[in-house]
């Protein structure tokens, strides 16, 4: 074999390697949505079982076509700002490169993991508004988030080009900000529009505890979960192929899997073990909290120490469930699974942790050093960015009458009465 | 009709090698399909949540 010989063969197995990589990623992700709908369908009565189930499907489905329409674009277009530079064309859904290629093989598989991305931003978002949202509005708003709202944001903070990273320095390896705080800030706005569910508050204003129908499905979902997780985690890394000499975070400085998979389970376990203490052995926070231990690890996966993974991940574990009482008594917001806190209040802190404890890492060229006041900027535009479009939006939706099942549908169950089926024989 | 991009039984000079690849009114067309299709469902969906309403007053 000769010297250009040995060198096509290299180049070519560092290609098909990374394509089948980022393909097993996609896969893993697809079953954080099945967690979710596990979830999901469990925390939902009994008489609005399948609805909760179509809903998340549909987001799942509509995420697709619609991230292959304009999403990939929007990423790839607006790292400046609201101005999109110029692709020559790249990325829009009728030019070439949106179809296979014999000379691209990254645009498909990275396509496919961003669009994987999305629907898990649209699927933090459907949690929180079950069994009283309007199926096609929740659809629509489900497409603005994770088709617009989020990539537009990653465009900004999760680019090595986006103006949060090459003016600030902003680090946020694992997405605490344009995925987790975005989709829960998002939900926040939508829900001071939605309105809690028929029974949720007293007119003393106090609440009333509205149980799923499913623990046992909402314990086994939010495992799922976890286990889907490990695919968003793997497919924030960039593959160097054999150009490079191997993995970098999204701003192209060194990074390896092995500090993801110590990060991420330490600050699992932490976030299980805080919560299971501040809940006093609620197994719903218990799984919530490892969920928040890892969000609020994401912001510095590639460089936290393991053990301070695990410290934050049981602060996050504690912090959830003061936080989630505190937004459902002072706003009076009927968030089903817990998704503000759980995501916006885990990811904020994520971000914050990083400008806290973590400045001074170096980034990829011109990139400026991780520091304070990067992170500070980048949570207000992260939670702008979720909670200005998912308030507004809604609220036009909602002076449009095309938000919330009426009051007579949801007594009679949104499945019985729109789907014209029932999830169980009773 | 053949929608191959490149020579007949071969893949000289072939890059983009997908159905209708070297005809961009065809892209253009399917992609206002695949528009129209997501719009129209969401508003068909709408509409008979609006019956639904109409029927459980």
């Amino acid at each position: 074999m000769t010297l250009e010989e040995l060198n096509v063969f290299v180049t070519t197995q560092a290609n098909v390697s990374m394509e089948a990589y980022y393909w097993w990623c996609t896969a893993l992700m697809v079953i954080i949505h099945v967690g979710f709908l596990m979830y999901e369908v469990g925390a939902t009565r009994m008489q609005n079982a399948v609805s909760s189930g179509v809903k998340n499907l549909l987001a799942f489905a509509f995420m697709i076509p619609t991230f292959w329409l304009f999403g990939w674009w929007i990423y790839l277009a607006f790292p400046g700002g609201f101005i999109p530079i110029d692709l020559e064309g790249y990325g829009v859904p009728w030019n070439v490169s949106m179809g296979p290629m014999l000379s691209d093989q990254a645009t498909g598989i990275f396509w496919a993991a961003f669009t994987l991305f999305a629907c898990t931003t649209a699927s933090i978002f459907s949690g929180s508004v079950i069994e009283r949202i309007r199926i096609s509005a929740f659809t629509f708003l489900a497409v603005i988030l994770g088709s617009v709202v989020w990539i537009l944001a990653a465009s900004w903070g999760w680019h090595p080009d986006g103006w949060l990273v090459t003016r600030f320095g902003f680090h946020d390896a694992a997405a605490a900000g344009c995925v987790h705080t975005v989709a829960g800030l998002f939900a926040f706005g939508v829900l001071l529009n939605l309105g809690p569910r028929i029974g949720k508050y007293n007119e003393d204003g106090s609440a009333n505890e509205i149980e799923g129908h499913s623990l046992v499905l909402s314990f086994i979902g939010l495992l799922t979960l976890i286990v889907g997780f490990f695919g968003f985690l793997g497919g924030c890394l960039i593959w160097g192929a054999s150009d490079i000499g191997g993995w970098t975070n999204i701003y192209g400085a060194p990074a390896t899997l092995s500090s993801f998979v110590f990060n991420t389970l330490m600050g699992l376990a932490g976030g299980m073990i805080g919560a299971f203490w501040w809940s006093k052995g609620n197994p719903f926070w218990m799984m919530s909290g490892g969920l928040a231990g890892i969000f609020i690890c994401a912001g510095g996966l590639d460089i936290w120490y393991p053990g301070f993974a695990f410290v934050l991940g049981t602060i996050a574990g504690c912090a959830i469930i003061p936080l989630n009482n505190w937004l459902h008594n002072t706003f009076k917001i009927d968030d089903c699974v817990g998704a503000v806190a759980i995501h916006g209040g885990a990811g904020i802190l994520g971000m914050l942790a990083v400008g806290l404890f973590a400045t001074g890492f170096p980034a990829a060229g011109d990139i400026p050093a991780s520091n304070f006041m990067g992170q500070i900027i980048g949570i207000i535009t992260m939670a702008l960015t979720g909670f200005v479009p998912g308030y507004v939006i809604s609220f036009i939706m909602k002076s449009a009458g095309w938000l919330r099942v009426p009051d007579a549908v949801q007594k009679a169950g949104i499945d019985k009465a729109e789907l014209g089926l029932q999830a169980y024989n009773q | 009709m053949n929608t191959w991009p490149g020579p007949v039984n071969s893949w000289e000079g072939v890059d983009a090698y997908f159905t209708w690849a070297n005809s961009p009114g065809m892209l253009v067309l399917i992609t206002l399909v695949s528009v129209c299709i997501c719009i129209g469902v969401i508003i068909a969906a709408a509409k008979h949540e609006s019956e639904t309403a109409e029927k459980n007053k």
